[in-house]
């Protein structure tokens, strides 16, 4: 599909979708959000190139393999920060009594370890809906 | 804190671990994903042993995720119950993946083989978590992922049968989790918490103030665990799922999946409601019918199955129902029975699909009638069939006879003799389908008349320890018995 005015539209918005995904991201012990919800507006942002252009061009911010691969990464991540919590004291997923510095109440990074973790569910699932999206386009392999 | 105390958690996260690391390996080095996974299986495996050994030793162990004390936070327990089902879970999916190694390349396209140890690793994380959690939403989320891994592991064969059968499970599943979820809700709503212990505590004062709201919770978990299951009404996505899976995935499925499922009822029935809610409605009751009605007519339909798999997937559901015979029952012997079976139908329904996948993989044979004559072409693997036949029928040697046996000693102590001749009644319908298979198997007079492949190694040792452990669960089911005597004991 070649049209003018759908690819221009997308062009100039999708930097402004991923900033807004970002921030959902990291605001997400702040405000309502968080890493699915930050995730999925990313991921959006990636199926909409895409669509508006075509493959080739989506492909190219982030390639199939890169996106399953961030995928599998960012969840081993999320193990491993639970896992601090059990090399450091505490509990598996702990959070203070790992050591990970809680910073002042109400700031952006005053979660310790909830902000790491949300961080890298927000890569999961943005990668994970680049990875379906092109599951799907690419059919059979 | 030692390592050790770390294990409940560590267990599903070393699952986990390996199944998001396996994709990635699988890409670059294939060979290396295999032993990656058989690796953190045998590491959970051996976690469970040293757990169970530490139970028994100095009690029940909390574990509380994060740190956060349970009204907050997700708490994990370990109890002689629970450690049995995570042994349980543990070996026989380690046994059943060792046999898939070789299976798979078979039944599967190579590019997905990597995704499905994925998907296997993840079925058994959830599974074992289920086994573990102490936290009933905690539980919905486990129940989740369980089905859904459970649905990928059957429709990653990719074929027409296949794809149906897991959308009908899927769907029908997701009904049984919504039931679940509304009646967490429910309790949540009369009381305030989802913490079995705590919600124990408390549903008694609410029990008095909204009977209908915990009423209907009870209702909605028969239901919703009775269709994860395959309780007897509720059973009408199994036989497709299980009969067209590849086999190893049949025997995950109809060895483990639906047995967790029956557990975490056990646990819901004894640890979260209090006595009088059980006493209150004939709650046992319902359940007792269904499992009675699933015996008789699980074993009706399987003699009239022509597929091989067919057959063993509607004995499955004669064989669930002995599970809920004992639940039913609402007797400490009969659920003992009912437990014990837990293990014993894993470990020879698990085997029988083995043996059936062995079949399909040296012959390509699934019809029962082309069967005849072939016990000499694969000694082995029909000896194994025979014993765990034998097992499904109840005769004495096997662990068959061992289950069957207290939930009739349950039966006669409740004063319900009725029920013992449903288990009769049950194991005769059994000996009449599984023994002319092996009838015709080993007397048939003239040759088998397929061409047939060797049986590989890698099919025929997991096949062996089969046999024997079905043998061995006959034989020397005292330890077993005892421990899981003092976790019914500690729960009635």
């Amino acid at each position: 599909m070649e049209d003018q005015i759908v690819r221009m539209t997308s062009r100039l918005v999708v930097p402004f979708i991923q900033v807004y995904g970002i921030y959902i991201i990291v605001h997400g012990h702040l405000s309502p959000g968080g890493g699915f919800s930050g995730g999925a507006i990313f991921g959006a942002s990636l199926v909409l190139l895409a669509l508006s252009f075509n493959l080739e061009a989506g492909m190219k911010q982030i390639s199939h393999q890169t996106a399953s691969v961030l995928e599998s990464g960012s969840a081993i991540a999320f193990l491993l920060a639970g896992m601090a919590g059990v090399f450091f004291g505490g509990n598996y997923l702990a959070n203070r009594a790992a050591g990970y510095p809680l910073g002042e109440a109400g700031a952006l990074f005053s979660s310790g370890a909830v902000f790491v973790i949300t961080l890298f569910l927000g890569i999961k699932v943005a990668s994970t809906i680049a990875t379906l999206f092109y599951n799907i386009i690419e059919g059979e392999d | 804190m030692a390592l050790s105390d770390h294990f409940p958690a560590l267990i599903v996260a070393l699952l986990l671990f390996s199944a998001f690391l396996t994709p990635p390996v699988y890409r670059w080095t294939p060979r290396f994903s295999a032993p990656l996974t058989t690796f953190c299986l045998s590491a959970a495996f051996l976690m469970a042993i040293l757990l169970t050994a530490e139970v028994s030793r100095s009690g029940p162990l909390l574990y509380h995720m994060g740190g956060w004390p349970p009204p907050y936070g997700i708490e994990l327990k370990v109890d002689p119950l629970r450690s049995y089902a995570l042994l349980v879970i543990l070996g026989v999916s380690l046994w059943i993946f060792v046999y898939a190694l070789k299976d798979l390349s078979h039944e599967l396209r190579i590019y997905v083989i990597g995704w499905y140890y994925t998907l296997f690793a993840i079925l058994v994380a959830s599974m074992a978590a289920i086994a573990l959690t102490n936290d009933l939403f905690n539980l919905f989320v486990l129940m989740e992922i369980c089905t859904i891994a459970a649905c990928g592991i059957i429709s990653i064969k990719e074929d027409r049968e296949c794809l149906e059968a897991s959308f009908k499970y899927l769907i029908l599943s997701a009904m049984g989790t919504g039931c679940y979820l509304l009646g967490v809700a429910m309790l949540y709503m009369a009381t305030g918490y989802l913490n079995f212990d705590l919600l124990n505590g408390a549903l008694t004062e609410a029990f008095s103030l909204y009977p209908r709201n915990i009423f209907t919770a009870a209702a909605l978990f028969i239901v919703a665990f009775g269709t994860k299951s395959a309780l007897f009404p509720l059973h009408v996505w199994l036989p497709d799922a299980h009969a067209s899976a590849p086999s190893p995935s049949s025997a995950m499925l109809s060895g483990l999946v639906i047995k967790v499922f029956a557990i975490a009822l056990f646990l819901i029935f004894y640890q979260v409601f209090p006595r009088e809610i059980l006493n209150a409605v004939p709650l046992t009751e319902i359940v007792l019918w269904l499992a009675a009605a699933g015996v008789m007519f699980g074993s009706i339909y399987a003699m009239l199955q022509a597929d091989l798999k067919m057959m063993l997937a509607y004995s499955s559901i004669g064989q669930i129902g002995f599970i809920f015979l004992g639940l039913g029952l609402d007797q400490e012997l009969a659920i003992t029975g009912g437990l014990y079976h837990v293990m014993v139908h894993a470990i020879t329904k698990a085997m029988l699909f083995m043996s059936a996948g062995v079949i399909i993989y040296t012959t390509g044979v699934r019809k029962i009638k082309d069967l005849a004559g072939i016990g000499r072409a694969l000694p082995i693997t029909m000896l194994a069939f025979t014993v765990g036949s034998a097992s499904m029928i109840g005769l004495p040697g096997t662990g068959g006879l061992i289950s069957k046996w207290y939930l009739a000693l349950g039966a006669l102590e409740a004063g319900r003799p009725l029920f013992v001749l449903v288990i009769l009644a049950s194991s005769l319908l059994n000996a009449v389908y599984y023994m002319p298979i092996i009838i015709s198997a080993f007397m048939h007079q003239g040759e088998f008349e397929y061409k047939v492949r060797p049986v590989p190694n890698m099919m025929k040792i997991p096949l062996i320890i089969g046999a024997l452990a079905v043998i061995i669960t006959g034989l020397l089911s005292r330890p077993v018995i005892v421990m899981l005597q003092e976790a019914v004991a500690s729960m009635l």
